[in-house]
């Protein structure tokens, strides 16, 4: 008989029980022990730092830490869906919901912590939510549809991000805090203030010093919530996020000792009162402290690991001795540092920036003696937030006056001592990182695969980033930011230098900025290329298939031959429809054109008609026809704007308050033409009730009874995303101003085939900044702005009528350059569905039923010929 | 195998492809002005659709290439041979001017 291993049994699999079963693997202890986990909820570890992340994605899948597959190659029995209901602390036994008994050597608590939710007469109606786990996300999410208001019970940190939640999905946000400032623990009066409007300026409702007394029915929505001073709210739902509470039912209840207000006390090897256990995390109190940040529960998941390890081998083990709580994150946008004591405290010494332009509060507390760093508090701007960490933790005497350290840049912010942490979450320093450059990781991925830097809350990317590029360009080596292997820039970069130097051709541009090959060829790639022209285009806005300038030869697939391509090499044909409105007239040559060339048809989600099956040298025929009947180019084929959705509007609508048709018109007619870094969708609403889902698009407008409220940065596609609130009740004239602004700076700085809700959320600042630029001119560029966006619309052209202008051009569409040679067709190309031609290519439709419909619909077309 | 007449050289602009038809095959020629004249298969090997003519010129690594406009695979010009994945081939076709005229060498 073999002898049978120790069991070790974790209770939890969050974000730090996860982390305890990682380093339990990496000291190899998965080998020796026979490991079991517990998890109740359904999924194993995900990150709960990250959970807004769900609604920018619609999926759970980017916030996984692991999966089971990953448990089972390790040789641990992960147990999901199983809650641990009781303890045999004398037995060393676990007992799960299901009723199962497992024996244990040794124990893991992990479990955690809950919401806690005020006890208010009412809280258990319905959609009165809490935030914290992927269900309770879906159930928001659930809750939002039917939702116009929402209410965040809690101003703190989580409730932040919960509102931050609540906004992207679309619903009008209030927050209500019981203390007369937002985040009351980390902040003082003053950065709370400058908080509280910046994040007022977002669109949400702050409501400080207030108790919630009751929730009771509402009038004008589901709930009414009265306050201490008789005023009241009424909102469709409301989320509780006023703090978390130690997990501690199941230690509790098996006569494991509890601090007095909650938590399983613990020593510092993390050793409970009971023998053998342990617990870690948000669920653990140790000398009286309740750890509610990740990496301090990181930290006790070594400890951990390592006194397990030390019974059974030589290692030394390590002791849990507290843990910095200072924090850096973006709330809402807006940037929120707090450093050591961020409140201050007795006999300090301080000094303090405020700035009202800028929107930018730093507050830094010193001991008596004012050498020493002991705290600070900064809002608006964490650029300093590594320094000033790195200066608390060292407790290094500052240099110098104490107040230089408010002003100091943040170019320096990486330089950093080789000693200094940079990822709190998996304690690795700057030197592990710079290490592992020098040993052959030189992208992010990597680093985060071989030292876990940024693979916790993931804050810290951004800076290692800076020691990567750091540690490239001291050594020497090649860091490559350019946009392909013909280019050391980007695209911004390489915007710049064609407006600066006037470039207007790709073989001047190559030979100038970028990398001839050794041959002294200038061909550059299907990269760099297709970017030049959109360049060349936001610039000057040429004909596209200009041969002087070769901009022919830099065209994309699509872009080439003024159509898009399809899977059989013919082409769709998508006029312009602005709007969506058309007329009956246009409505039937439409129609008979497509007859004619037996294309088919389909209506778009744009509001226009896509003809699909035109071959190469159709196109111009075609377009011919259609340019005689008043239409247009679509410019369906380039990174440009695409439509301008809109519904009825108040012409005929008797709940519309604006003539969204009419304005979507002149809003297409404005910005057609516009090539950008990405293809743009607009959408102009009429009333509230949103019918052209102007939210999911890149600039969406929605009329109110005073104007347009503008929303930026919306889009649909695999990753959808609400459009944020830019300005409210604008007049048409400044909506115009502002769309032009956001526009043209896009298409200065957008990376290539970046959309715009990736470009603003990459600009430093997010949407405040965006603000910041385009209504208060923080840049002095908007007459520049307004002025490129004139020249772009004055110089507007239908390509297809340039192109039919120009016999040269048209011989590009002679599909052979000997068509007298061709062989005899393939009568099988196509096959009839639903009365319309379709590919003859296999993976057409749903697999084999499509292909039983098809020869059925075939006999009855066939019939109906005959 | 025969040398076939498919046009003449002043229809082939610079930079781009055209396609002709040799002998009852589709073949993609490509004009690069001093770097010479290329003709490989029409026909993208990756999705069967005749269309490389159409595809965009690029240079990887120091050798050109035609980016194909359905997926992007790059074939090399001189070879065929696709940079993505070597098992795809677009075969190349001897090609060569005279007295103005392109001819290209039918395959048997």
């Amino acid at each position: 008989m073999t002898v049978s291993k120790p069991k070790l049994v974790v209770v939890g699999n969050g974000m730090v029980g996860h982390h305890f079963i990682e380093q339990l693997c990496s000291l190899g202890l998965n080998k020796t022990f026979e490991v079991h986990v517990f998890g109740e909820e359904p999924r194993p570890a995900y990150d709960r730092v990250q959970l807004s992340k769900y609604f920018e994605t619609g999926s759970a899948d980017p916030l996984m830490l692991t999966s089971a597959q990953d448990y089972q190659d390790w040789g641990i029995n992960l147990h999901l869906n199983t809650p641990i209901t009781a303890i045999d602390i004398a037995a060393k036994t676990v007992t799960s919901a299901q009723g199962e008994c497992y024996s244990y050597t040794r124990l893991v608590l992990a479990t955690g912590s809950f919401p806690f939710v005020p006890p208010i007469q009412g809280n258990d109606r319905a959609q009165c939510l809490v935030y914290r786990t992927i269900e309770d996300l879906e159930a928001i999410q659930a809750a939002a549809q039917t939702s116009l208001v929402g209410v965040v019970v809690g101003g703190g940190l989580l409730g932040l991000e919960a509102a931050n939640a609540m906004m992207q999905l679309g619903v009008k946000t209030h927050v209500v805090e019981f203390a007369p400032q937002l985040m009351p623990v980390q902040l003082n009066d003053k950065a709370g203030e400058l908080l509280c409007s910046k994040i007022e300026q977002l669109g949400v409702s702050v409501h400080t010093s207030k108790a919630t007394t009751a929730i009771i029915d509402g009038e004008t929505a589901l709930h009414r919530m009265t306050f201490n001073d008789e005023s009241f709210l009424e909102t469709d739902m409301i989320v509780f996020s006023a703090g978390i509470r130690p997990q501690d039912a199941l230690a509790r209840v098996s006569n494991i000792s509890i601090g007095e207000r909650g938590g399983i006390e613990i020593d510092d090897h993390c050793l409970t009162s009971a023998p053998d256990v342990y617990a870690i995390g948000e669920c653990a109190l140790w000398q009286q402290k309740i750890f509610g940040l990740v990496a301090p529960g990181y930290q006790m998941a070594r400890v951990v690991a390592s006194h397990i390890a030390s019974l059974s081998s030589d290692s030394p083990s390590q002791s849990f001795t507290g843990a910095d709580m200072s924090t850096k994150l973006k709330l809402l946008g807006v940037d929120v540092a707090a450093i050591g004591a961020s409140r201050g405290f007795d006999n300090a010494q301080f000094v303090e920036l405020s700035d009202n332009q800028a929107g930018i509060y730093k507050k830094l507390w010193l001991d008596d003696s004012g050498k020493y760093l002991k705290g600070a508090v900064l809002i608006g701007d964490n650029s300093d937030y590594s320094r000033l960490l790195d200066m608390y933790l060292s407790q290094d005497e500052i240099a110098g006056s104490a107040v230089e350290l408010l002003l100091a840049g943040a170019e320096d912010e990486a330089d950093l001592k080789d000693t200094s942490i940079v990822c709190s979450c998996h304690q690795v320093t700057k030197g592990d990182i710079v290490d592992a450059v020098k040993a052959g990781s030189h992208k992010m991925a990597e680093i985060k695969s071989c030292t876990r830097a940024a693979s916790g809350c993931g804050g810290c990317a951004p800076l290692v980033q800076k020691i990567i590029d750091q540690t490239l360009q001291a050594a020497g080596l090649d860091f490559n930011a350019g946009i392909c292997a013909h280019f050391d820039h980007d695209r911004q970069a390489l915007y710049h230098l064609c407006q600066v130097e006037g470039i207007n051709d790709f073989d001047s541009l190559m030979r100038q900025h970028g990398k001839p090959s050794a041959s002294g060829h200038t061909y550059g790639c299907d990269i760099c290329k297709p970017a030049a022209a959109s360049i060349f285009a936001s610039l000057q806005n040429q004909y596209v298939l200009n041969q002087d300038s070769g901009h022919v030869q830099l065209q994309d697939t699509n872009d080439a031959y003024l159509g898009n391509i399809q899977k059989d090499g013919t082409y769709s044909i998508v006029p312009r429809v602005a709007g969506g409105e058309i007329t009956p007239a246009k409505l039937i040559a439409m129609g008979q054109i497509a007859q004619d060339y037996d294309l088919y048809t389909k209506i778009t989600g744009g509001q226009r008609i896509d003809m699909f099956g035109a071959t190469l040298s159709q196109l111009p025929e075609i377009w011919k026809k259609l340019i005689d009947a008043g239409f247009e180019t679509g410019h369906a084929y380039g990174k440009s704007l695409r439509t301008v959705k809109s519904c009825v509007g108040s012409t005929w609508c008797r709940y519309g308050v604006q003539d969204a048709v009419g304005f979507a018109i002149d809003l297409e007619n404005r910005y057609k033409g516009l090539r950008s870094p990405h293809k743009l969708k607009f959408a102009v609403s009429g009333c509230t009730r949103e019918c052209a889902e102007a939210q999911s698009k890149d600039i969406g407008v929605i009329a109110t009874d005073k104007g347009w409220n503008l929303y930026v940065a919306g889009n649909g596609g695999m990753r959808p995303r609400h459009g944020d609130l830019f300005a409210t009740d604008l007049s048409s004239e400044t909506l115009y101003k502002y769309i032009d602004r956001i526009l043209m700076f896009y298409v200065k700085t957008a990376d290539k085939l970046q959309r715009t809700s990736t470009w603003m959320d990459s600009l430093e600042g997010g949407l405040a900044y965006l603000k910041s630029v385009v209504i208060d001119d923080a840049l002095g560029i908007n007459s520049t702005l307004e002025q490129q966006m004139d020249l772009i619309a004055a110089t507007y052209q239908c390509e297809w009528k340039t192109s039919l202008e120009q016999p040269e051009f048209l011989a590009r569409f002679n599909e052979f350059v000997n068509p007298s040679d061709a062989p005899v067709a393939d009568a099988n190309a196509y096959q009839r569905i639903r009365e319309q031609r379709f590919p003859n290519i296999k993976d057409v439709g749903a697999g084999t039923i499509a292909i039983k419909d098809i020869t059925e619909q075939q006999t009855t077309t066939d019939e109906v010929l005959a | 195998m025969s040398w076939i007449n498919v046009c003449e050289e002043t229809s082939l602009p610079i930079g781009t492809g055209v396609a002709a038809w040799v002998a009852g095959k589709a073949v993609a020629i490509f004009n690069l002005g001093k770097d010479g004249l290329f003709a490989i298969d029409n026909v993208d090997p990756a999705t069967g659709v005749g269309l490389l003519a159409r595809g965009l010129i690029c240079e990887m690594e120091g050798e050109l290439c035609v980016a194909s406009p359905l997926y992007k695979q790059h074939y090399r010009l001189a070879t065929g041979v696709c940079i993505e994945d070597n098992s795809l081939i677009a075969s190349p076709f001897d090609i060569k001017t005279e007295q103005g005229q392109v001819l290209v060498l039918a395959k048997a």
